[in-house]
């Protein structure tokens, strides 16, 4: 195996409240290379937790703790301010769900694009103007100038979201997060929103991690699953192998969708088992 | 997404597990839940304890002001030899110029105070909560004469026109306080339509729509009770404002009425002999000022409980 | 039990006029389930708006039971149109309680022995009597729903209106909320409309159902049709491929994850 771009070991975050500690995440530990991988699970299972960790974004009073959390060989739990806020946005980029509520609503996508890139590499400003069209282009954007100098506000949740992608991608990170980056979005227009991810890290080689609820989207976007219940890893496993799943867990989780394919009724549900938590 | 849900550090017992018990058995053990968590809250702010505690004192000393006052608070004692006299064993907090105990005369006025604002509070309250909710709910024309009335009385600054009024109508205890009730409505108008506004337009206010219910119910069911617990913040934020205009009123001879032991006329009369009995004036100024500061930290408390959006 | 006809629905005039629903007419039988589909603004949860008097009608008529709904609808129409909303946490009085919630329709419309029909209704929607004095903050989402379920059928109505019913819950909790609903349908021989974006969970619940785009309806199918792939209109056949999970056009090959 090649050195991982993200190695995460027995990663916890804890939330020290007045009627005591949660623990949201509990020893989640994981590799990252170039590829996607995907985290799934249910609302409460720690998935979103988990990445807002990796990037030092955990809301207070939570507290990160884990034996390692290292991206590229830096260590991000010890690493300076500095360091971290070099690497957030430079080299490891995250997506948010809304769009509506990540874009700065008072700025045109075009400044905030290259406000981005000015964050993190030496450029003129012509330079930087020409690597956010560039971007605005490939996300796929139909016309890259109009949309350069329009406000959040004025676009759709689709465009909206890939101008979000355009700018989390300029700086050329090594690591995208990508936090239900289309469950806000129509289904066609997430697909198409996916592809152009797809599209970007196949093309630029980067370690993407989706977080996601959606497991049929999911297995069918990444190449490897993680599947997280009451804040641990319950089963990791080839995207493909899905369907060989071996935890209940994750077999119900498939099980409970209604499909096209076939009509089950009544659809089966999930019997949580109260071992999965421990 | 911070649901692990874990059980509490400790397990807890008797009274309170039947208070916090998740599923209630009537709606008596559901209400008084609810009310315990808001007490634990509001408990867990020292200052705010202390603010309930200056209210509850005002009110119990209101309440029982004959027993604890040593003297009358009207009659004096001889004009020759116990006027004016500094704060001893005897007068604790001294006598004013018409040979009267000042402790009794401030005990006893806490029930002037208390009167004003227990006044004002059900005379305010209702007509902005329901001048608020109605404009906001309706919308419209009705809206538009509701908030322009609003404004008209926004407009005037509360003591000129409480002024004005019990110029109109002479002065006196029950006139100061219609005036300054009449003043201090429209503020809480304005909070309560924005809050309709917001509560109007939700799935939980459809739903009773498609059920039927008549807007009057909607109002008084549904919006009022999303709309109330804001405005009791204000409200007792407001208090001391209400204290203050009306022993401002008293002080400019408008409000009560010589020989009533209201606060602001005592500090009126203690301006003459401000230099050399300071205590006069003081004495029931520190008064004023001790209630209006527990209705405010007893305000911010309440806020922390009831409003969580404005809290910090 | 149902019938749409020429609906039309605008909101605003001039520049600000929208045309939320455009010309959408279609027929529900008696005990039967059909299904609204389509994305964001294309007029679906406006048409069950307007149906229970949410939405203006502009134009068209709606007729219940083969009677023309008036406006404001009366006490009886309520009795026999009820509706389920989408999001759980936002259609439940936060400071009332499930008794409270379950009580108001039956006030409103003067019922008796309220205590026992309380009862019955948690019954049905599968939750115990120890829910009765519980405030929405201590439910789950998908016990919230079942109380709004339970709310709308307290009524005892003949036609329930679901507004995407299940896409602010959980996949676990959605199967649970969608076998209830079936599972109901059945017992209480109830008409459902569904809304839904997910083309899965209408084929599940409805025979029949209308994809809707821009207000339009595009094409009136049936859930066996859709099963077996068959749609003549592309937007519905790309709402069919959308809704199988992502593909990639072009398998490149991706490169392998440091095999």
């Amino acid at each position: 195996m090649t050195k991982p771009l993200l190695d995460v070991e027995d990663l916890r975050v804890r939330f020290h409240l007045r009627t005591g500690t949660v623990e949201a995440v509990r020893g989640v530990s994981f590799q990252l290379g170039r590829e996607r991988l995907g985290i799934v699970g249910e609302s409460g299972s720690g998935k979103s937790q988990t990445g807002r960790a990796i990037l030092g974004l955990t809301p207070p009073p939570g507290e990160v703790t884990a034996k390692r959390l290292a991206f590229d060989g830096i260590d991000l739990l010890t690493a300076s301010k500095r360091t971290l806020r070099t690497l957030r946005g430079g080299r490891i980029s995250m997506v948010m769900q809304d769009p509506k509520y990540s874009l700065n609503p008072v700025m045109t996508i075009g400044e905030q694009i290259i406000e981005a890139y000015q964050a993190h590499a030496k450029a003129s400003k012509a330079e930087a103007r020409d690597k956010a069209l560039a971007m605005l282009e490939a996300v796929k954007m139909r016309n890259p100038g109009r949309v350069f100098s329009l406000y959040p506000h004025e676009v759709s949740g689709g465009m909206g979201q890939r101008a979000m992608i355009a700018m989390m991608l300029v700086t050329d990170p090594d690591l995208l997060i990508a936090d239900e980056p289309t469950s806000a979005l129509d289904v066609t227009v997430s697909m198409e929103v996916l592809r152009i991810l797809d599209e970007l890290v196949s093309e630029r080689g980067m370690g993407l991690i989706f977080i996601s609820h959606d497991l049929k989207l999911v297995s069918s976007f990444c190449d490897r699953v993680l599947v997280m219940y009451a804040g641990r890893v319950v089963e990791q496993l080839e995207a493909k192998n899905l369907r060989e799943a071996q935890h209940p867990y994750t077999q119900g989780l498939m099980r409970c969708l209604p499909t096209l394919a076939d009509d089950v009724r009544p659809l089966p549900t999930l019997n949580r088992d109260p071992a999965w938590a421990l | 997404m911070t649901g692990a849900p874990l059980p509490l550090a400790s397990e807890p017992s008797g009274m309170r597990a039947w208070l916090l018990s998740p599923e209630p058995h009537s709606r008596w053990q559901a209400r008084l839940g609810r009310f315990y968590l808001g007490w634990r809250a509001f408990s867990r702010n020292p200052l705010a304890v202390v603010g309930l505690g200056i209210v509850l004192l005002l009110i119990l000393v209101a309440i029982f002001a004959d027993v604890i006052a040593p003297y009358s608070p009207i009659t004096g004692g001889d004009l020759r030899t116990e006027r004016l006299l500094p704060p001893s064993e005897t007068y604790w907090l001294g006598t004013d110029d018409q040979a009267r105990d000042i402790f009794s005369r401030i005990v006893h006025g806490s029930r002037v105070t208390l009167f004003i604002v227990v006044l004002v509070a059900l005379i305010a309250t209702p007509i902005g909560l329901l001048v608020g909710t109605v404009s906001g709910y309706l919308g419209g024309w009705v809206d538009t004469v509701l908030m322009r009335i609003t404004d008209i009385f926004l407009a005037f600054p509360r003591l000129i026109l409480a002024l004005a009024f019990v110029a109109a109508l002479g002065p006196g205890i029950e006139n100061a306080i219609i005036a300054i009730a009449i003043t201090s409505w429209p503020p809480y108008a304005r909070i309560a339509r924005a809050e309709t506004l917001m509560i109007r337009n939700s799935d939980f206010i459809a739903a009773v729509k498609l059920q039927g219910a008549s807007t009057p119910r909607i109002i008084l069911g549904h919006v009022v009770p999303l709309c109330l617990s804001s405005l009791i913040v204000r409200v007792t934020l407001d208090m001391a404002g209400i204290i203050l205009t009306a022993a401002g009123l008293g002080f400019l001879g408008l409000g009560a009425q010589p020989p009533m032991p209201e606060w602001g006329a005592m500090v009126a009369t203690g301006r003459n002999y401000l230099i050399d009995q300071w205590w006069v004036a003081a004495m029931p100024g520190i008064a004023i000022f001790v209630v209006s500061l527990g209705f405010n930290l007893l305000g911010d408390g309440l806020r922390d409980v009831l409003d969580p959006k404005a809290a910090k | 039990m149902l019938d749409i006809q020429n609906l039309q629905v605008v909101y605003g005039t001039g520049r600000m006029r929208v045309d939320a629903v455009k010309n959408v007419s279609f027929h529900v039988e008696p005990g039967a389930a059909y299904g609204l589909v389509g994305e964001s603004g294309s007029g679906k949860s406006t048409v069950l708006r307007a149906i229970c008097g949410l939405a203006p009608i502009t134009n068209g008529r709606v007729l219940v039971d083969g009677q023309q709904v008036t406006t404001p609808r009366g006490k009886a129409f309520y009795r026999t149109v009820q509706m389920v909303f989408q999001d759980p946490y936002a259609s439940l009085h936060p400071r009332h309680t499930v008794d409270r919630t379950l009580s108001e329709p039956l006030a409103i419309h003067g019922e008796k022995d309220g205590e026992a029909r309380i009862l019955q209704a948690l019954k049905e929607v599968g939750l115990g009597p120890s829910f009765r004095f519980r405030y929405p903050h201590q439910l789950s989402g998908g016990q919230r729903q079942r109380i709004a379920i339970a709310r709308a059928l307290i009524l005892r109505p003949k036609v329930l209106l679901l507004d995407e019913p299940t896409s602010a819950l959980d996949a676990s909790v959605q199967a649970e909320i969608l076998n209830l609903l079936d599972d109901l349908r059945r017992r209480l021989g109830l008409t459902y409309i569904l809304v839904s974006h997910d083309l899965a969970v209408v084929a599940h619940l409805c025979e029949r159902l209308l994809v809707m785009q821009h207000g339009e309806a595009v094409e009136e199918t049936t859930s066996a049709a859709l099963r077996s792939g068959v749609a003549t209109n592309d937007y519905t056949q790309s709402l069919i491929q959308a809704s199988q999970g992502f593909t990639r056009v072009a398998p490149q090959p991706a490169q392998a994850p440091a095999a």
